[in-house]
């Protein structure tokens, strides 16, 4: 182990108060957006102003991290204090206040970066909203990188739930953005509820923090861990970590509460690439990142983590393999990817688990856009088996091979940053003492075949093969943008009754903001890269490797494999081969084996695809996997029997009760007792001056003959 | 007096800021140009503002301390509380004062009379009571005690009577006026008492005259009756059992804006006053040296004020809430709302020093901008040309107007101390006090009257935002000018973005109540043989 001993200890440097701005600008914006839309503005002119706040964040995180030097708290001004007596458990204080160290700022620069270029992207996907819904869009984009910054900056767990009902908040509002459609009400429903059972878990979390620690400052609550990363037998000291985890599980859509994201996939494009794959979802990574010393209080809280990353990586694999909704494929990948990264955390690569964040945020980004330009560009198709070719088509050049780039990189295509990415976190894993770990690794390596599969799955049908398109829903229901065909195809009459549609719909190609933040996101996606290039051909220190050490995540931040150091470590082998080069030759062939079945099915031989469906079909002891698969392995419906029919009846019966016991009688007789006790008051009230000066003067004599009273009793 | 004099003049500078104001403010009005009339409630503000950046600057620790004051730093947060509302309450009342005659001089109906308007004298006798008010910190002794709380007193019957346009003003005036000089009286007799039993006209030998008689037998009958009667007096600013019988007549008969000013300024004003007498009786934070020699911490208030104010804040809460609950009128229901809210606040003064004052202040503030934000609605809208006042004017306000009819639902909201709004805070903090002095019945019965008060206030939320328009809520329309809505927009929107800086302002409130000028006495107990009250018992500088 080469890592530092202990979390650095911050100090308290007022002086960085600018790095405030990177909070508030997005507030301000929001601000603005909000009077646009009281204005009724019809211009671009909210996605001038989140764009413009938004680079500025960005801006301010890029200058904080050259002015780094060590973690710092930057107070900015006093929240909330009680105070109840002078002891440490007889004060609770939550300021509002900034904790920088590395891993904040690792966070905040691709939660800005990616944020200020999707904001960019959307000002022309949601041009057909202009004056409608355009401004409270951008709102719901401002709210949601004001809350992401108080959830990573803020100096203590208060400001960070904020952030994470905050960031709950504005997914609601945005996957909720069409309101006028009721599966996309029911969507926003969803999330926000499932979020809401994670977020009680997150809470009965940072209760139980104060009543251990009197405290939800970082800086105080580690120098508390600094003592050593000592597990606990105590029971209401080893909960923390499984109650923080289940907030970290439902922001992040793991097992068991997972449904949710695909749902999400209701909103605009550019919320899902932003908000339901590169950042808030990364969300409960943070968590854990950030709480990593907590979870050694259990010591089988960091294998809950790694099993239930595992297993959910497998499971949305599987369902990702057999949807047609190519929205829903990138959905499920980015489930099974957060999976990769809380087995990153749990079998203690924090490291593996950000850098793969990191990648992840860009390629899934990446592939959200172009799947939205896509999407944009044919009036709402989303069902791969209605587009191919799109290589091929005038306009589409760009989007085809920056999906190929974000295709590679997430089916970790030897030598991309996610193979690296994904190696640290699968090394981790196959080398570690512990059975149960070596095992998830060989689930990742599977699902890493899969990943490669499904992925190219969409990329073989959508952009390659013969030119074929049909037009989506949205060219004949007009749900949400009735200008959009009028404003491309001026004078043209409205495309014919489905089916048709091919002669009279004309897909239209995306312009430069979409191609320009799609390129940009591609090479970023190559960019994140080079810290892992460095470490492998110039044996240089892993950038992130070296902002994970110095941060609250210190624990897991190096790689055993250290060159030189950890040598004498390896006891574990990948195929008795050393374990760099079997994982190394195990993933490229997983990858590559994934793409190649897919180029089969997909681009060589589509209907053989068709055919093996039939044919598993066909067998008894087979056709549930497929059928499962196409089903979502029915969780929905096991939800939908197990607690929502349930709590129906429940809801029913208590209904009956509350209206016609305590409304009738509890309720509505109290509330007849103040009214009678009024009426006898009223003559008091009765408007002459005087009856009033008698009667003030007469209280004044009751009290004053009171205290005589008083007085003669021998009281004082 | 051998007090340097300077320390006191600068820390008047706000006080003299809104008195040249008030001046200017009378000759403008007189003013032919429509314009130079217009700009009277700007002038105010800005004087109003100006007054603040005077406290600001003036009110440092050295200067208070230097001006041998019971509570030194009150006046830092207590006058721009009181200066803060004060510019909302002036935008409330944009555009109501003199608004028939100007109407009618811009029409060319008749000509400019300068001896028919009021406003310029409308908005002095403003600046008067506010600078009255802001007086009270700084008062040293009982005379001046007297002279400020006239001074917020006696404009405000005049405003009452000039500020609208009703027949109603008048009749409000004068109940007002009486039953405010009956009060006066009550009180003035009080510090009658208080001075024979003490010999001392200036809080700070009060303070140790009172220490040093509860030391020996306890505190003199006269003065006990001295106290009583001072807390009976003011028990008609803050509008409580059983000084309250006026608030419902005279704020309906008021003027709204004039109404939102009774309902908070003199309020501020009563409180302060409050404090500062019970500080001089029992919160003086003296230590007591017993026969042994033992050092016993002392403070709180003598067993029977403590009662009569656990009554008084019992009766109050009570009688507001249950009174609020059979209105149809809606200035009426904020009345008796006034009143239920004085009952809480006096929670704080049961609790005592420090932790109660500061959460007086922090309430009172609250109190202020959730209670002007009802005012400013009501103020912002007229049917045919009258006030808003029953329930039934305001039916279905959402449909006409809609940021008015929110504004009402969120102050209301604020009012019932739901949270996150202000006044959830503000209950929190006083109730927090109250437990924390163990007055443990006390907070139950505080917060059953709270979850009755939800009746009403829901009323005011319901009624425009569910109910269906009526005929008559069809007629209403919004005043010409929007200062009234922007008041009440701006306070709408505090009830629930002061929260967030809370921390801050309790902070701040609690600076204001920080202990009296710190003693340098402490007071051996005599043997219990002889209790011979002043007779050489007070050892300076025992520490």
């Amino acid at each position: 182990m080469t890592a530092a001993g202990s979390i650095p200890q911050a100090v308290i440097a007022p002086e960085l108060a600018w790095v405030g701005l990177a909070i508030l600008l997005p507030l301000l914006s929001a601000i603005l957006c909000a009077l646009c839309a009281a204005l009724r503005v019809k211009s671009k002119l909210p996605a001038l102003i989140t764009t413009v706040a938004l680079a500025g964040s960005c801006f301010v995180i890029v200058k904080a991290y050259f002015a780094y030097s060590g973690p710092v708290e930057v107070p900015i001004f006093q929240w909330i204090t009680f105070e109840w007596g002078d002891g440490k458990f007889q004060s609770f204080t939550a300021d509002c206040a900034l904790y920088i160290d590395s891993l904040t700022l690792y966070w905040m620069l691709f939660v800005t970066g990616l944020g200020t270029l999707i904001t960019i992207y959307a000002s022309e996907y949601m041009e057909e909203d202009c004056g409608k819904g355009y401004s409270r869009f951008f709102f719901g984009m401002s709210i949601f990188l004001f809350s992401m910054g108080a959830l990573v900056m803020g100096d203590n767990l208060v400001m960070l739930y904020l952030g994470w009902e905050g960031v709950g908040l504005a997914s609601y509002l945005l996957v909720g953005y069409y309101y006028e459609r009721p599966s996309a009400v029911e969507a926003a429903k969803k999330a926000f509820i499932m979020n809401r059972i994670g977020d009680l878990g997150l809470a009965l979390g940072i209760f139980m923090l104060w009543c251990n620690y009197g405290t939800l400052q970082y800086g105080e609550l580690f120098a508390a861990m600094k003592d050593g990363g000592q597990t606990s037998v105590d029971w209401d000291l080893s909960v923390i970590p499984f109650l923080l985890m289940i907030g970290a599980f439902g922001k992040s859509a793991q097992i068991p509460l997972f449904t949710w994201l695909p749902d999400a996939m209701e909103g605009p494009t550019p919320v899902s690439a932003l908000i339901h794959a590169a950042t808030m979802v990364t969300a409960g990574v943070f968590l854990i990142a950030r709480m990593y010393p907590f979870f050694e209080l259990h010591p089988q809280a960091l294998a809950t983590v790694a099993w239930v990353g595992g297993s959910t990586a497998l499971v949305a694999a599987t369902i990702g393999m057999a949807q047609y909704d190519f929205k829903r494929v990138f959905a499920y990948s980015t489930i099974s990817q957060l999976g990769y990264m809380f087995l990153g955390l749990g079998v203690g690569t924090t490291f593996g688990a950000c850098y793969h964040t990191l990648t992840h945020a860009f390629f899934k980004a990446l592939l959200f856009l172009t799947a939205g330009a896509i999407m944009h560009g044919f009036a709402g198709q989303l069902d791969l088996r209605k587009l191919s070719g799109l290589r091929q088509m005038p306009g589409w050049r760009i989007v085809s091979w920056t999906m190929l780039v974000g295709c590679l990189w997430l089916s970790a295509f030897p030598y991309t940053a996610a193979f690296f990415s994904k190696d640290a976190i699968l090394f981790k894993a196959l080398t570690s003492e512990r059975g149960d770990f070596r095992f998830l690794g060989w689930v990742g390596l599977a699902t890493a075949g899969l990943t490669a599969y499904y992925t190219f799955r969409v990329w073989f049908r959508i952009c390659a093969g013969p030119v074929h398109y049909e037009a989506g829903p949205e060219s004949h229901d007009q749900s949400h943008d009735q200008s959009h065909d009028q404003s491309h195809d001026k004078g043209k009459p409205d495309p014919t009754p489905e089916g048709e549609s091919h002669g009279a719909f004309h897909p239209h190609a995306p312009r430069w903001a979409i191609n320009g933040v799609l390129v940009i996101l591609a090479i970023g996606a190559v960019v994140v890269g080079f810290p892992a290039y460095g470490h492998v051909f110039a044996h240089k220190e892993n950038w992130v490797q070296a902002m994970m050490a110095s941060s609250s995540a210190y624990q897991g931040a190096c790689l055993e494999s250290d060159h030189g150091t950890g040598a004498a470590v390896h006891t574990q082998t990948v195929l008795g081969l050393d374990p760099h080069t079997g994982l190394t030759i195990v993933g490229s062939t997983a990858s590559i084996g994934g793409i190649l079945i897919a180029w089969y099915f997909h681009l060589y031989s589509r209907k053989s695809a068709d055919q093996l469906r039939a044919a598993l079909l066909r067998r008894w002891w087979i056709r549930w996997v497929p059928i499962c698969m196409e089903n979502r392995w029915y969780v929905d419906e096991i939800y939908l029997a197990c607690f929502r029919l349930p709590m129906w009846i429940g809801a029913q019966i208590l209904n009956f009760g509350d209206r016609h016991f305590l409304d009738g009688v509890l309720v509505d007789g109290l509330a007849k007792f103040p009214i009678a006790v009024g009426k006898v008051f009223r003559p008091l009230y009765s408007g002459a001056l005087q009856s009033y000066a008698i009667t003030m003067t007469g209280g004044v004599a009751l009290v004053l003959a009171w205290v005589t009273w008083i007085w003669l009793r021998g009281f004082n | 007096m051998t007090e340097a004099l300077a320390p006191k003049l600068i820390l008047l500078a706000p006080e003299m800021i809104l008195f040249v104001a008030a001046v200017l403010v009378a000759i403008m009005g007189l003013s032919k140009n429509h314009g130079v009339r217009a700009s009277l409630p700007f002038v105010t503000c800005v004087a109003l503002i100006a007054s603040i950046v005077a406290v600001g600057l003036t009110w440092t620790p050295e200067n208070a301390q230097a001006a041998n004051l019971l509570l030194p730093m009150l006046g830092r947060f207590v006058k721009p509380l009181i200066a803060g509302i004060g510019v909302l309450l002036v935008l409330v009342s944009v555009g109501s004062v003199d608004r028939r005659m100007e109407e009618g001089v811009a029409r060319g109906r008749f000509a400019f009379d300068p001896q028919r308007v009021v406003r310029g004298e409308f908005y002095a006798f403003f600046l008067l009571s506010l600078t009255g008010a802001m007086l009270i910190c700084n008062a040293q002794d009982l005379i001046w005690l007297f002279l400020a709380i006239e001074l917020v007193s006696l404009p405000t019957y005049i405003m009452v009577a000039i500020g609208g346009s009703g027949s109603r003003n008048q009749e409000a005036a004068v109940k007002y006026f009486f039953l405010g000089a009956m009060s006066t009286a009550v009180f003035l007799y009080g510090f009658a008492l208080i001075y024979g039993s003490t010999g001392s006209l200036a809080f700070l030998e009060i303070r140790d005259a009172f220490a040093t008689q509860s030391a020996g037998s306890g505190i003199d009958t006269i003065a006990i009756i001295g106290i009583v009667l001072v807390v009976l007096g003011f028990c008609f600013k803050i509008t409580a059992v059983p000084m309250h019988f006026y608030a419902p007549d005279v704020y309906e008969g008021a003027p709204t804006h004039v109404s939102a000013f009774l309902a908070f300024v003199p309020k501020t004003a009563g409180f302060t006053a409050l404090i500062l007498i019970l500080t001089c009786v029992g919160w003086t934070g003296h230590t007591l040296i017993d026969s042994d020699g033992v050092r016993i911490p002392y403070s709180g208030l003598p067993t029977s004020i403590s009662a009569i104010l656990w009554m008084i804040a019992v009766l109050t809460m009570t009688l507001g809430n249950i009174g609020a609950l059979l209105q149809t009128s809606v200035k009426r229901m904020l009345a008796y709302s006034s009143v239920a809210h004085s009952g809480y606040l006096i929670l704080g003064l049961i609790a005592g020093a420090t932790a109660g004052i500061e959460a007086v202040y922090f309430y009172l503030l609250a109190y202020g901008v959730m209670t002007t934000a009802s005012f400013a609605v009501l103020a912002s809208i007229e049917r045919r040309g009258e006030e808003i006042n029953s329930f039934a004017d305001l039916a279905g306000l959402r449909v006409r107007h809609p940021v008015m009819a929110w504004m009402l639902a969120l102050s209301a909201a604020s009012l019932v101390g739901l949270p996150p709004f202000i006044g959830f805070f503000g209950k929190i903090y006083l109730f927090i006090a109250a437990f924390e002095a163990d007055q443990f019945g006390l907070v139950l019965f505080a917060v059953l009257n709270s979850a009755i008060s939800g009746l009403y206030y829901l009323r005011l939320a319901i009624v425009p935002l569910v109910s269906a328009p009526s005929a008559r809520s069809e007629e209403i329309t919004s005043l010409p000018t929007r200062w009234p809505y922007i008041a009440a927009v701006i306070c709408g929107v505090g009830t629930i973005v002061l929260p967030v800086v809370a921390g801050m302002l309790i902070d701040s409130a609690k600076k204001s109540a920080s202990p009296a000028a710190p003693l340098s006495t402490a007071i051996e107990l005599p043997t219990h043989s002889a209790p011979e009250p002043g007779e050489g018992s007070t050892v300076l500088g025992a520490r």
